[in-house]
């Protein structure tokens, strides 16, 4: 019972637990983000046997739960491929690729909300494909994007707290050790509750100005 | 390379169990989910402005913190103020709770979409407020959302496999029980992906089903 | 008797209504014209509670509408039917009849559906009970609206542009319920552009200019060279509406 109280340690590692969490979370944004965008300009052009294929899988990661694709991936793929995976590898694997899903969704609605005109008439003025995508189609899709892009995101952060499931020390799996050492639910759950609320509404307030900058570069100012 | 299913023959038994766990659970949780979500929406709109923020609190809460998280505290945190409710019970509790919020942003919308002329109508004749709320507004709101709420429970499905973690053998559950026995986790676990896509699929198909029949007399 | 004295209403910053006085009586046939944005329109929403007040009295048979516990009372004695129909789009044209009696006046079941059947025969939708407002024409819709607003027998029937959303056919198809309410003692205050029927049918013209009375005056004097006609702006007014 000795060491049943909270100690100035464990703010140490709550912050550690977070940095995990952080880390994990930023960079299976940007690699999911990388991922996803490359399927939707696969979609864009309609590539042969890819883009179905990468439809196909899309819509899998995105209809299945998060932690059976993380067990999938710890526990299956190592003896499926005979190596091993520690569990941030996986959790890396896994939520990249499940953010991907979501984020080749969300682009693809967003490049669909563009509108078949605008394609037709860049073409008619001799506009490649790549040129039409980069100059009239990306700008515009990343406005109607950011919407629920900001929702994503909020919600990919909830879904890393999955990770500590299989063993990674994030903001969660603390949680877990200090509950077990404490004994004090309440407390603990409500500090950690806390902590990814307070994150979920940071990264709301950043979407917000960053959809603000991008809405007032687009305003027509006016003659 | 190999992959085989046949060792997994014996085993089905023990994952429809499982599958029957979670249907339970994700019924249960819907119809309390759906009932919440109505009460906070009605709270949202109201013109109460303590009733809306207590309502918008509740969801800003429930959206913005992981359902694991969520769990545990529920879990860990009844049974210390004397509340001994069992794995399944605490589950239903949790996906009602954080599925009333995604709901009630759902139904806030139909309600919200309700035409105003519809309303005006209603209230020139005379009719009460909980008429109103009980024969037009909820009515038609219920109507519009259904593809919506065919949504909320496919998450509601997905997140149900988050029950596992505290000892529940739903299907999840019981698939890393198959897992460990055969010592085929991938099988296992790929069958188990195609599983839950194979039910939510059900889910939106119902769900479309729903919105027709409902929807086929307005036009 | 509906009354109306001094009533006066803004939205924001523009004067919509500016010191109205107006009475119906029992039995009268009133027909209020104006240009768009006179706030003949607003004028119905305040006698029916849909608007506030921000100044003067309105009562419908004794019962002040801007006395939330009065409002229901005097909202039971007028029945409103609407530009843009406004059914219940979930409710059969019979339910959305029988809704009102049965919640408020507590009519029974078999009754109000009786009630509500005669009415839809005397506007000649005899056999269109069982369809939903997506099902009927425009015309159709508006029928059952006024069936709807008769349901409840209100003393008061307050029409607010009741045409102004039907192609020339269906006008004519409602004009003619309306001629026919207003022939069987139907006490009317209506809001409309059918100059014609207004005249054939009202016992009474009153003309709303921004938000004030111009004239209220019985209908022979009102389109009269030296009644109604007299004042510069209301024989503009009409002369443009016939040209249309």
């Amino acid at each position: 019972m000795r060491y049943a109280d909270f100690t100035p340690h464990d703010l140490l590692l709550l912050l550690q637990g977070l940095g995990v969490s952080v880390a994990l979370f930023a960079a299976t944004t940007v690699i999911g983000l990388a991922i996803g965008l490359a399927w939707a300009v696969l979609r864009y052009y309609r590539t042969p046997l890819l883009a179905p294929l990468v439809a196909a899988v899309a819509e899998l990661l995105k209809n299945s739960p998060v932690l059976v694709q993380l067990f999938l991936v710890f526990f299956g793929l190592p003896v499926l491929l005979e190596t091993d995976l520690t569990p941030e590898q996986a959790a890396l694997i896994t939520l990249s690729g499940n953010t991907a899903a979501f984020i080749y969704v969300i682009a693809v609605s967003a490049i669909e909300a563009v509108g078949r005109e605008q394609l037709e008439t860049a073409r008619v003025f001799g506009l490649s494909r790549w040129q039409t995508l980069r100059r009239i189609v990306a700008p515009q899709a990343a406005a109607f994007g950011l919407g629920p892009l900001t929702g994503l995101l909020v919600n990919q952060l909830q879904v890393t707290s999955l990770i500590s499931v299989i063993g990674v020390v994030d903001l969660t799996k603390v949680g877990a050790i200090l509950n077990l050492r404490t004994l004090k639910p309440f407390i603990v759950w409500t500090v950690i509750g806390l902590l990814y609320y307070l994150m979920a509404r940071l990264i709301a307030r950043v979407c917000a100005r960053a959809e603000a900058r991008l809405r007032a570069h687009s305003q027509w100012k006016g003659l | 390379m190999t992959f085989d299913l046949t060792p997994l023959a014996p085993y089905l038994g023990d994952l429809a169990a499982g599958a029957r766990l979670t249907a339970m659970a994700c019924a249960l949780a819907l119809a309390g989910g759906l009932a919440l979500g109505i009460v906070a929406a009605l709270m949202r709109t109201a013109a109460s402005p303590l009733a809306r923020r207590a309502a918008d609190a509740y969801v800003d809460v429930f959206r913005n913190v992981p359902f694991i998280v969520q769990l545990f505290f529920l879990f860990y945190g009844l049974p210390e103020i004397g509340v001994e409710l069992s794995a399944f019970s605490t589950g239903v509790l949790a996906l009602s709770l954080a599925g009333g919020a995604f709901t009630s942003d759902v139904i806030r919308s139909g309600i919200l979409a309700v035409e105003p002329g519809v309303l005006e109508a209603a209230q020139v004749s005379g009719l009460s407020r909980l008429a109103i709320y009980r024969r037009i507004v909820l009515p038609m709101a219920l109507r519009t959302s259904v593809r919506p709420l065919g949504s909320v429970f496919v998450n509601l499905v997905l997140t149900s496999s988050i029950l596992s973690a505290i000892t529940l053998n739903e299907l999840t559950g019981s698939a890393k029980i198959v897992a460990a026995d055969t010592f085929q986790p991938f099988e296992v676990y790929a069958l188990l992906l195609l599983l839950y896509a194979a039910m939510t699929w059900l889910v939106s198909l119902s769900a479309g089903v729903l919105h027709r029949r409902l929807n086929r007399d307005l036009g | 008797m509906i009354h109306i004295e001094g009533v006066t209403k803004r939205f924001g910053s523009h004067t919509v209504l500016d010191g109205v006085d107006l009475r119906v009586a029992p039995g009268e046939v009133v027909s209020i014209l104006g240009a768009s944005g006179s706030g003949k329109s607003t004028l119905i929403r305040c006698i029916n509670g849909l608007e506030k007040l921000d100044g003067g009295i309105i009562s419908v048979d004794g019962h002040r509408v801007d006395d939330p516990k009065q409002l229901q009372l005097a909202r039971r004695c007028s029945g409103t039917v609407f530009q843009l129909f406004n059914l219940y789009p979930h409710m059969t044209a019979l339910q959305n009849i029988t809704l009102a009696p049965m919640e408020v006046l507590k009519v029974p079941r078999q009754q109000a559906e009786d009630e509500a059947r005669a009415l839809l025969a005397s506007v000649g939708l005899a056999g269109r009970a069982a369809a939903y407002p997506a099902q009927l024409s425009g015309g159709q819709r508006q029928r059952v609206g006024i069936c709807r607003a008769l349901a409840m027998k209100p003393r008061y029937l307050l029409l607010d542009e009741v045409t102004s959303a039907l192609d020339p056919e269906m006008t004519a198809e409602v004009l003619a319920i309306l001629a026919r309410l207003a022939a069987d003692g139907t006490t009317m205050l209506f809001v409309t552009h059918e100059i014609e029927f207004a005249r054939h049918i009202s016992n009474r013209v009153v003309f709303l200019e921004q938000g004030r009375l111009l004239a209220d005056l019985p209908t022979a004097q009102f389109f009269a060279a030296d009644g109604g006609l007299a004042q510069p702006r209301i024989a503009q007014f009409l002369s443009k509406m016939s040209k249309s």
